[in-house]
């Protein structure tokens, strides 16, 4: 290692080589430039000729100077010049690196990457190997062991793959891994540590230093105090909004963290900043946000913090408020008329609604409990019901007859007088009351009135100083209809009127509805009950705060870990249960308050992670060698007069292009191209297909064949064919083309698997294949005898059962009115699907004959046929391309010529 | 392709307009010069009425004079006369080295040459005579469609190593027209051209030339390369043999007007970059010159 200032050289001894320069100066001087290169007709008279005298042609010194420059970069480069070398390492043992791979480390992740990688460069450079110690537990025993002493190579294929953990590191365990690394010699120590303590002593902290002084020189490297990591609280839910806590480890300065609720597929609900001021390790947001909406959140996260704890994730006990309806009593036996049925009715679409008694739906946990004119309640049930209501359950209750019988109740929110009050009847002379408007600070507030809701019959409030405090929603008189209380935690909502229709038809309106969903949202959510069984992981979170599959470590989660907090590789944070029951298990409820490591443990100096890097100047150094290699190469090529300025934008340009189509695509664009190109040329025009057979002297008669008919098409139809194209089976794509012609001959060979699917799939799809055995002795082969070319081919491919073309067929007035089809030869029978009318608009997918059309069609380039037609001269051939028309039109139209069958017949009816 | 015949044909039929119809005059038959159309006094493909007959089983229905068998029980077939117009073969060097420019801005040789035949094919045809391409084994043939049929097969006449016409026996009398650089050999391009001129033909040399063969506008260290495998030429100062360059290429054009003399056949000499019209005016008079004999 020779060191010049900020600048060192790994490999000194390379540059030596600079002193070979001036040779190469020499060498370049007297090597002549290349000729440029011309073709000339006119050699024969330019031979012999030479010119007077020759002069050396020698290369221009600047050129010479510029590869000059050139070989010294390179030289220069091969000697490994590194640019802010970094502190030798000390001591003559192995490097003994100790990472903190927990999920505190997360946050600066990429930072210690390049921290660690400078260090295996830096080992390797020294030649020292190294034992790599990761202090957080792994493997399904959560065990803390350090490797032995790794080649550089090895060590970085090692720590290549290590990512951090989604739970904390263990330094005592790592202490007591340590403590079985025996070294000889004194090695120098690299801490890489995470920055907090992870509630640890004093006095751990000392011992695990005092272990590592023991070992050899250390060096301690951690994150600034506002990079170390940051953890969110339990999120808190509140009548209208979500809470959450965020917590640093350090309270030195001011911070900032925004928190961010996402639903479950990452739809952003709501962002909250949290500011910290100097000195706060805490800060809370709070996030107002509509039921709906509240209820979608699946996890909080810190914004642009990729850490485990960063991530709070959401389940279901942050959401559920789960109704129950307390279905006792006569009426609920009636169940179009009881109060339970408009309870359910109203309450169903919007929540989860359990039916019971009292005392069940208490044990199973609601957050709202109706009584629907209950009377009253057993001493033992109702004491059990206050409780209940203190610890944060919501009791709404309904009037009724057995209400107003009864006078004093503890569970209302209001005191009641006996007997109710009959607002409309036969001898009344009062009209039944409407609502009133609510008023502001009413829960209800902003719901819209139903001109038709009226009251006919309440119980009615004694009149009390705190009356209208607890009023929620009035009749128009001023009685008020909805009355609730806040006890303890809980409230006590009274509906002066009945839940059915007996007292007022509220039950039968919208608003009914709305306020339910109102009061509902008011209640607490419930703590989700623990299940007794246990609960596999369903995705856990990485050690970067992303969900994914969990690891093949991870087992079921039972009550008693949830219990205990554990969480490591057995139990990463993450979510576990079934699909009917998710339970969270965040990380960021289970480490414990964060403390920093301070700025000196234990009097140790700590160095943060941002210090200056040394930088490896080869790949640099060796780059603009190659760019000045380049603009070499061009300064060549313009003295040899091969560079034309107008040229040389266009060179340059497909160069580039070359080269980065090369660089990124490779060969699969090329294919791609080709497939591209094919396709395109497939469907900008309606086009006749062949299938290719490989033998020369078939593919060209097809190509000609269907270059006739095409031309045919073109002078007497509406089909605007285009030049044909032949297609190779399994490699091109056959869905573009209506119909195929297949040649057949005893030369080819059976398909392969590809070819045979795309065939198949081809038929399945609405294409139609033309087989032509092209010899009219080969059709009395279709039928019975085995080994054809054609029962060769088609073994693979489902051939449908055939029958020859009836009189009437569709392919007989496609076009032209026909009834044989001869092609080169006459008389031949045309075999199509016996089973039409079914699939593909009633066009055969397969016809087979053998009278050579393509050859009857065929024509040269001048438009003049290349076979004759045996025997029945031009005539025939024009019944040929009649044939081929009507094939033509039979693929691409269908069946709608067969509505011609009908024509004799309407006509008839028609009396004509 | 066709596309790419047609457009070429255009091309030439434009240049082709601007001069009159061109008649080849017939020596053989020098009297009846009736717009080059040479009667044979026999039955045949033709124009001019020749004689009725009576139909026979076999004849086209299309031939049958209807007017003239109304007069009659019989039904009568009109026959024509035979006529017979002079062929013209044209010749257009198709070698490599034909195919070969010296710069963007104008076409290659090879085009060029095209581009005269098949201007003078078209003057031809509309003058009623018969043409045929030496060395694409068609027999000569008049009409319209010919003239796309022929720019087709110059189309396909693919790149030979000769550059000299095939010796192929010309019908006496017949006309050749020859296109090529004339950079071979003076003596093989004697011995080729006076096989024709010995059955009888009159032929006209069109020697078309890039700018660059004539002027040789290279400096510096060049290596020239042949386009017919002939061995490369390095020259160092290429400017320095402008001067002894073109005295050879002088003596190549000396040569072949000695040649040319010497058979009585026309020879012109063309620059590629130049005007087509221009040495097509020059053919026009050379074709026509005949018809003064």
């Amino acid at each position: 290692m020779l060191e010049l200032g900020p600048l060192a050289f790994a490999q000194p001894w390379l540059l030596m080589a600079l002193g070979a320069l001036p040779l190469l100066w020499w060498l370049l001087r007297l090597t002549p430039p290349a000729p440029r290169r011309i073709d000339f007709p006119a050699l024969r008279l330019l031979t012999g000729l030479r010119p007077p005298e020759e002069t050396p042609a020698r290369t221009p010194p600047w050129l010479v100077a510029l590869r000059l420059l050139i070989a010294a970069l390179i030289i220069l480069g091969l000697a490994q010049p590194l640019l802010n070398p970094s502190r030798p390492l000390a001591g003559s043992g192995p490097l003994v690196l100790i990472v903190d791979d927990g999920w505190a480390a997360a946050r600066n992740w990429p930072q210690r990457r390049d921290t660690i990688n400078g260090l295996i460069d830096q080992a390797e450079r020294d030649g020292r190997s190294l034992v790599v110690l990761t202090t957080a537990p792994k493997g399904p025993d959560s065990q803390v062991a350090a490797s032995d002493p790794l080649n550089p190579a090895a060590a970085r294929r090692l720590l290549q793959g290590l990512a951090p953990q989604p739970w904390p590191v263990d330094r005592r365990a790592a202490l007591a891994a340590l403590e079985a690394v025996t070294l000889e010699a004194s090695a120098p120590v690299v801490w890489l540590s995470d920055g907090l303590n992870h509630g640890e002593s004093e006095a751990d902290l000392r011992d695990f230093m005092a272990r590592l002084r023991a070992i050899g020189p250390v060096r301690v490297y951690q994150d600034e105090p506002l990079r170390l990591a940051r953890r969110l609280g339990t999120p808190q839910l509140d009548a209208g909004s979500v809470g959450v806590e965020v917590e640093r480890a350090s309270s030195e300065g001011e911070d900032l963290a925004v928190v961010r609720a996402l639903a479950e597929d990452g739809r952003l609900l709501g962002r909250a900043e949290a500011r910290f001021a100097p000195g706060e390790a805490r800060s809370s947001v709070r996030f107002e946000l509509p039921t709906e909406l509240r209820n979608e959140i699946a996890r909080l996260k810190i914004e642009a913090e990729e850490t485990a704890a960063a991530v709070f994730l959401i389940d279901e006990r942050w959401r559920r408020r789960p109704v129950g309806l307390v279905a006792a009593g006569p009426l609920a036996l009636r169940p179009l008329l009881g109060e339970v049925y408009y309870l359910e009715r109203a309450l169903a679409p919007y929540t989860e609604v359990q039916k019971g008694s009292v005392g069940e739906l208490l044990r199973q946990g609601v957050a709202v409990l109706t009584l629907a004119d209950a009377g009253r309640l057993p001493a033992e049930e109702a004491e059990a019901l206050s409780l209940w209501i203190e610890q944060g359950g919501t009791l709404l209750r309904f009037a009724g007859p057995r209400m107003a019988q009864q006078g004093d109740d503890a569970l209302l929110p209001v005191r009641l007088r006996l007997g109710d009050r009959t607002l409309s009847g036969a001898m009344t002379w009062s009209r039944p009351a409407k609502l009133a408007p609510f008023h502001r600070g009413s829960p209800f507030a902003g719901l819209d009135l139903p001109e038709d809701v009226v009251v006919e019959r309440q119980v009615l409030a004694e009149p009390a100083l705190d009356l209208p405090e607890k009023t929620w929603a009035r009749l128009e008189d001023g009685t008020p209809l909805v009355t609730a209380e806040r006890r303890g935690e809980g409230w006590l909502v009274l509906i002066h009127t009945s839940a059915n229709t007996d007292w007022s038809n509220l039950a039968l309106s919208g608003l009914f509805i709305e306020m339910l969903r109102k009061i509902v949202a008011v209640s607490q959510g419930v703590a989700n009950v623990t299940a007794d069984e246990a609960l596999p992981p369903l995705e856990a979170l990485d050690g970067f705060g992303l969900l994914g599959r969990p690891p093949a470590t991870a087992v079921a989660l039972d009550a008693e870990t949830i219990e205990a907090g554990r969480i490591d590789a057995r139990h990463p944070p993450g979510i576990y249960g079934r699909d009917s029951l998710r339970r969270a298990y965040n990380l960021a409820d289970q480490v414990g308050p964060l403390a920093g490591l301070g700025p000196s443990i234990d009097g140790q100096a700590v160095q943060s992670f941002a210090g200056r890097s040394e930088t490896v100047l080869l790949p640099w150094l060796l780059a603009a060698a190659l760019v000045l290699a380049l603009l070499d190469m061009f300064i060549a090529l313009a003295l040899r007069g091969l560079l034309i300025p107008a040229r040389l934008g266009r060179g340059a340009a497909v160069l580039l292009l070359g080269a980065a189509a090369g660089l990124l695509a490779g060969a699969p664009a090329e294919a791609q191209d080709g497939d591209d190109a094919f396709a395109l040329k497939a469907t900008t025009d309606t086009r006749l297909a062949y299938v290719r057979t490989g033998i020369p002297a078939v593919d060209e008669v097809s190509h000609a064949g269907l270059t006739g008919l095409s031309r045919v098409l073109n002078r007497r139809t509406a089909v605007e064919a285009a030049e044909p194209v032949g297609v190779r089976l399994g490699r091109d794509e056959l869905a573009f083309f209506p119909l195929l012609y297949w040649p057949v001959t005893r030369e080819q060979r059976a398909l392969d698997s590809a070819a045979a699917a795309a065939v198949n799939a081809f038929l399945k799809n609405g294409g139609t294949i033309l087989f032509d055995l092209r010899r009219p002795e080969a059709a009395a082969q279709v039928l019975g005898q085995p080994s054809t070319a054609l029962q060769t081919l088609t073994r693979d491919i489902q051939v449908p059962a055939l029958i020859p073309v009836s009189p009437d067929h569709v392919l007989t007035k496609a076009f032209y009115l026909m009834q044989d089809f001869p092609g080169r030869y006459a008389g031949g029978t045309l075999w199509i699907e016996s089973a039409e009318g079914r699939v593909n608009d009633g066009v055969s997918s397969v016809m087979i004959g053998a009278n050579d059309w393509a050859g009857a069609w065929a024509i040269d380039e001048q438009g003049r046929p290349l076979f004759p037609a045996v025997p029945g001269g031009e005539r025939q051939r024009e019944m040929a391309y009649r044939f081929g028309v009507n094939l033509v039109m039979y693929a691409l139209t269908g069946n709608y010529k067969t509505d011609q069958v009908h024509v004799p017949y309407i006509l008839e009816r028609l009396g004509q | 392709m066709l596309q790419r015949a047609l457009r070429r044909r255009q091309r030439a039929e434009a240049l082709a307009a601007n001069l009159p119809p061109l008649l080849v005059e017939a020596e053989r038959v020098a009297a009846t010069v009736a717009q080059g159309v040479h009667g044979r006094r026999r039955v045949g493909q033709g124009e001019t009425f020749w004689q009725f007959r009576h139909y026979e089983p076999g004849d086209q229905p299309q031939l049958i004079d209807w007017r003239q068998s109304a007069k009659s029980d019989q039904v009568f077939v009109r026959e024509l006369e035979w006529e017979a117009a002079q062929s013209v073969w044209l010749w257009c060097d198709t070698s490599a080295s034909m195919d070969w420019t010296s710069g963007d801005d104008h076409g290659s040789k090879r085009r060029r040459a095209e581009l005269l035949t098949l201007a003078l094919m078209v003057l031809l045809v509309r003058g009623g005579e018969r043409v045929a391409l030496l060395g694409s084994g068609q027999p000569p043939a008049t009409g319209r469609g010919t003239v796309t049929r022929m720019a087709l097969q110059l189309e396909h006449l693919e790149a030979n190593d000769s550059s000299l016409p095939p010796g192929q026996v010309l019908p006496r009398f017949a006309q050749v027209v020859m296109l090529s650089d004339f950079l071979a050999p003076l003596g093989d391009i004697d011995r080729s051209v006076r096989r024709l001129a010995e059955s009888g033909v009159r032929g006209h040399l069109i020697q078309i030339l890039d700018p660059a063969e004539e002027s040789l506008p290279y400096e510096g260290r060049v290596l020239f390369q042949g386009l017919e495998g002939e061995d490369p030429w390095l020259l160092s100062r290429t400017e320095s043999v402008r001067g002894d360059y073109q005295n050879r290429l002088q003596r190549q054009f000396d040569g072949l007007d000695a040649i040319a003399r010497s058979i009585g056949w026309t020879y012109t000499r063309h620059r590629s970059d130049t005007s087509a019209q221009a040495v097509l005016l020059t053919l026009y008079a050379a074709l026509t010159a005949n018809q003064a004999l």
